[in-house]
């Protein structure tokens, strides 16, 4: 075996009595690409937090590069070349990609005044380390995402890292971003640079990964390298549960028409969408980011107003209900919408879980203004049991649950709201595998009770597995539909990506 | 931090919750007890029932202002134009009323329409201009003291007998002014605690976009909460006719910083969602005690605020410790 870059013995840590890491080695090689998987809370964020000096281990040695780290300030870790890059990127949206990348530690000529000519031509070289050009006079603020991460990246190679950890780094880019991504770290990787990837998903490990290690409830459950792994010893490594179970499957014939809309638009990048919804369907939603897919969504709900054409639900008895203009509206027609973003736009999450659950249904569930607190109570303890949230009480702040327990608050309060339609839009995102597989559950029963739902989701295994059909969107329009049967991902990716183009094809 | 979170609540959450949501209360009584000891031992006139009385009138007129203007920082909204209102409502009253006891209710009523024509137009500002509130209410201050000073530079109009009798009733030794602001605590506590209303004040505060797709009546809510705290504005306008007995065109400034002084204390945040009038409450007493003490024991008034600005750092800042 060659050399460690970075060797982590018997790291120890708890918080508040709570054992979150046990006992936890983790060994990585110069220019090596390690997956560290496991589901949320399993420990990889803490480890790493311990590793970048956020955190400081209770026992366990360190060795880095050879040498016995001890204590050591974040700052003296970053010189030493680890750079962490986390899923809420760290940049200022005001300043330029350039300024961005030497944030800190700008060159001044003799007289203290910056030399902006080094700083850009430094930039441009290391962009060019990663194979990408970027004007690095534009503001960040003005890149996509996907770039934005690569900001981070060249950032991190600023500081010479030999060592970066990528936090989730795909949870926020779309398919073609992520072949980029993938790219990039097998460009570092020839340069010698040692990457730990951390993710949900398991496909993208198969992808980079030399190696990968699981940890689960603060252990490491195995390590081994790729080649002795395949996709359903991970999963059941990870979560104790084998492969086929995530999509479950149940027949069930196509019901009457739900929704529909017509050529509607928004002031958006949507321009022309026509869709149908029957009861008890998923209707996938798949696409590139940015290519309309939460546009549709929101201008479906009523968040964004129409320019042309009109949404209408259809009622029980087939008569069409009046087209709405707000969200409160949509809510009280029975549409709800499960937002993209949780923390920005689907939960308090500063507030309590009553708070969120009950919030849309204030007015049921009060008289004369005043909330009945039995009914608030009955409320509550219904949804904690049915979707089997895992929570201290009912009063406990949101943001102290896990990302799957947040999601299924995010889903109780819709669905207290009693909706026909529901639109979730990438509702999986940032969960981790078990609860996963008890949403895909639940959508299924959903379904079972004649509910129509529109999944918005960026992974295809996800679009396909779940959608009884799927509508590709690409620069605000329709590329295409397909049914349950031609489904697969070639197929979903040709339409993302070429559009109209590829149905001529 | 998700984790980290996660693992201390399943721990001692309890207790950390406890101690981050009811830290600020619990330090600002302790802050008053320690006032209040000070006073008895180094002062004898500072618990006479004369003087106790004084400081529960002097911080009614502080606290029901300030009741509004925490529902509005609820919102993470601010209103920088309750002094200016205040100024411009005890002007107002006082020229309407003109001494006479008939003209009471016109007086009443007068300044209570003022008092929600004022917030409908910050309302109409902040939610369809989309102007910020603090900008809203900073042009608003400006103005309605323009306004003001335009009315009067001097003392106008006259209040009734019955008016100026009203400051100095009593019922067994609280003054009335005290106990209705007493009940206008309790009556924030209620609404906050079981109406719809105070959960909407909450969710709009919380987050606005969350609260917009979740349904909540956001423009109204925000319609009304800014109609709120001028109303409690326009109220303490005509308290303080009933204690000057004129229009005194010197009343009102200042008083938006005080309340948000007093309502940051108490623990409240300023960017929204999370509230307290038990603190907010203690924030009021805490500046109407030390303003108290300060006199009686013949500090100058520079010291005054070099002392009250130090309480105001330390409250915050020990908090801060621990809710971190």
């Amino acid at each position: 075996m060659s050399q460690a870059i970075l060797e982590m013995r018997g790291i120890c840590k708890s918080f508040a009595g709570v054992q979150a890491l046990k006992d936890v080695s983790f060994r990585c090689q110069a220019g090596l690409v390690y997956g560290l998987v496991g589901e949320n809370g399993a420990g990889k964020s803490t480890l790493m937090k311990i590793l970048a000096g956020a955190y400081k281990a209770d026992a366990g040695e360190i060795i880095y590069k050879g040498m016995p780290r001890h204590s050591a300030s974040t700052g003296e870790i970053i010189a030493s070349g680890i750079s962490i890059i986390y899923q809420e990127l760290a940049l200022v949206p005001q300043m330029s990609v350039a300024e961005n990348i030497f944030l800190g530690r700008e060159p001044r000529n003799a007289l203290g005044i910056l030399d902006l000519g080094w700083l850009r031509a430094r930039a441009e070289e290391l962009l060019s380390r990663l194979g990408v050009t970027l004007d690095t006079r534009s503001p960040v603020s003005e890149l996509t995402i996907a770039q934005q991460q690569l900001v981070e990246i060249a950032k991190a190679l600023s500081q010479d890292a030999d060592l970066i950890v990528m936090d989730e780094p795909s949870a926020i880019l779309a398919g073609g971003e992520l072949d980029q991504l993938f790219a990039i770290i097998a460009a570092l990787k020839a340069q010698g640079v040692t990457i730990v990837y951390i993710s949900h998903r398991l496909e993208e490990v198969f992808r980079i990964a030399d190696e990968v290690t699981v940890l689960k409830d603060g252990e490491v459950v195995d390590s081994r390298p790729i080649q002795q792994l395949d996709r359903a010893t991970l999963v059941r490594l990870m979560v104790g549960r084998s492969l086929e179970e995530i999509f479950p499957q149940t027949d069930h014939a196509q019901g009457e028409l739900r929704l529909s809309a017509e050529g509607i638009a928004t002031d958006s990048i949507l321009d022309g969408v026509s869709l149908r919804l029957h009861a008890g369907e998923i209707l996938g939603i798949a696409g590139m980011v940015g290519s309309g897919r939460t546009e549709l969504a929101r201008a479906l709900f009523g968040a964004d107003p129409l320019t042309q054409g009109e949404v209408r639900l259809v009622g029980e008895s087939l008569q069409q209900l009046p087209q709405w203009k707000t969200p409160s509206q949509a809510i009280r027609a029975g549409l709800v919408l499960v937002p993209e973003d949780r923390k920005s736009q689907g939960l308090f999450t500063a507030l309590s879980v009553r708070v969120n659950i009950t919030i849309p249904i204030l007015s049921r569930l009060s008289r004369l203004g005043i909330i009945r607190r039995a009914a608030e109570e009955g409320i509550v303890t219904g949804a904690r049991q049915r979707l089997s949230i895992v929570m201290n009480s009912p009063d406990q702040e949101t943001q102290y649950l896990s990302g799957g327990n947040q999601q299924k608050v995010v889903l109780a309060k819709w669905l207290e709201t009693e909706p026909s339609v529901i639109i979730l839009d990438e509702p999986t995102r940032g969960v981790d595998v078990g609860a996963k597989f008890e949403i895909y559950k639940l959508m299924r029963q959903l379904n079972d009770r004649g509910i129509a739902i529109i999944m918005i989701s960026s992974e295809l295994p996800e679009i396909i597995g779940m959608s009884d059909r799927i509508l590709v969107m690409n620069d605000g329009r329709v590329a295409g539909e397909i049914s349950r049967a031609e489904a697969d991902e070639e197929r979903i990716i040709e339409l993302a990506t070429l559009g109209a183009e590829a149905q001529s094809a | 931090m998700n984790a980290l979170g996660g693992i201390l609540n399943a721990g001692t959450g309890g207790r950390v919750q406890f101690l981050r949501r009811n830290g600020p209360v619990i330090m600002v009584y302790a802050f008053i007890l320690l006032l209040v000891f000070i006073g008895a031992t180094q002062s004898e006139r500072f618990l006479s029932e004369r003087n106790l009385a004084n400081v529960a009138r002097q911080s009614a007129f502080l606290g029901i202002v300030a009741l509004g203007q925490m529902l509005v920082i609820l919102t993470a909204g601010i209103d920088l134009s309750v002094g200016s209102l205040v100024k411009v409502s005890i002007l107002v009253s006082a020229i309407v009323m003109n001494g006479e006891s008939a003209n009471v209710l016109p007086a009443i009523l007068a300044t209570l329409a003022l008092g929600v024509l004022v917030g409908m137009i910050h309302g109409f500002l902040i939610n369809e201009l989309r102007i910020a509130p603090f900008i809203v209410t900073l042009a608003s201050l400006v103005i309605l003291k323009g306004i003001g000073l335009t009315i009067s530079s001097s003392p106008v109009g006259k209040a009734s007998r019955e008016v100026m009798m009203f400051y100095v009733q009593k019922v067994g030794p609280l003054p009335v002014i005290a106990l209705m602001f007493f009940m206008l605590v309790i009556l924030t506590m209620l609404l906050l605690r079981y109406t719809v209303f105070g959960k909407h004040l909450v969710a709009v505060g919380g987050n606005i976009e969350v609260a917009h797709l979740s349904g909540v009546p956001v423009k109204r809510t925000r319609y009304a909460v800014y109609v709120l705290c001028s109303l409690t504005a326009a109220v303490t306008g005509l308290l303080w006719l009933s204690r000057m007995g004129v229009g005194d065109p010197a009343i009102g400034d200042g008083i938006e910083l005080q309340t948000i002084t007093a309502v940051i204390i108490g623990g409240t945040s300023l960017f929204g969602g999370r509230a307290s009038v038990l603190g907010t409450l203690g924030g009021v007493l805490l500046l109407g005690i030390s303003a108290n003490l300060l006199v009686m024991l013949g500090v100058s008034q520079f010291i005054q605020g070099l002392i009250q600005g130090i309480i105001i750092v330390a409250a915050v800042a020990l908090y801060k410790q621990e809710g971190d």
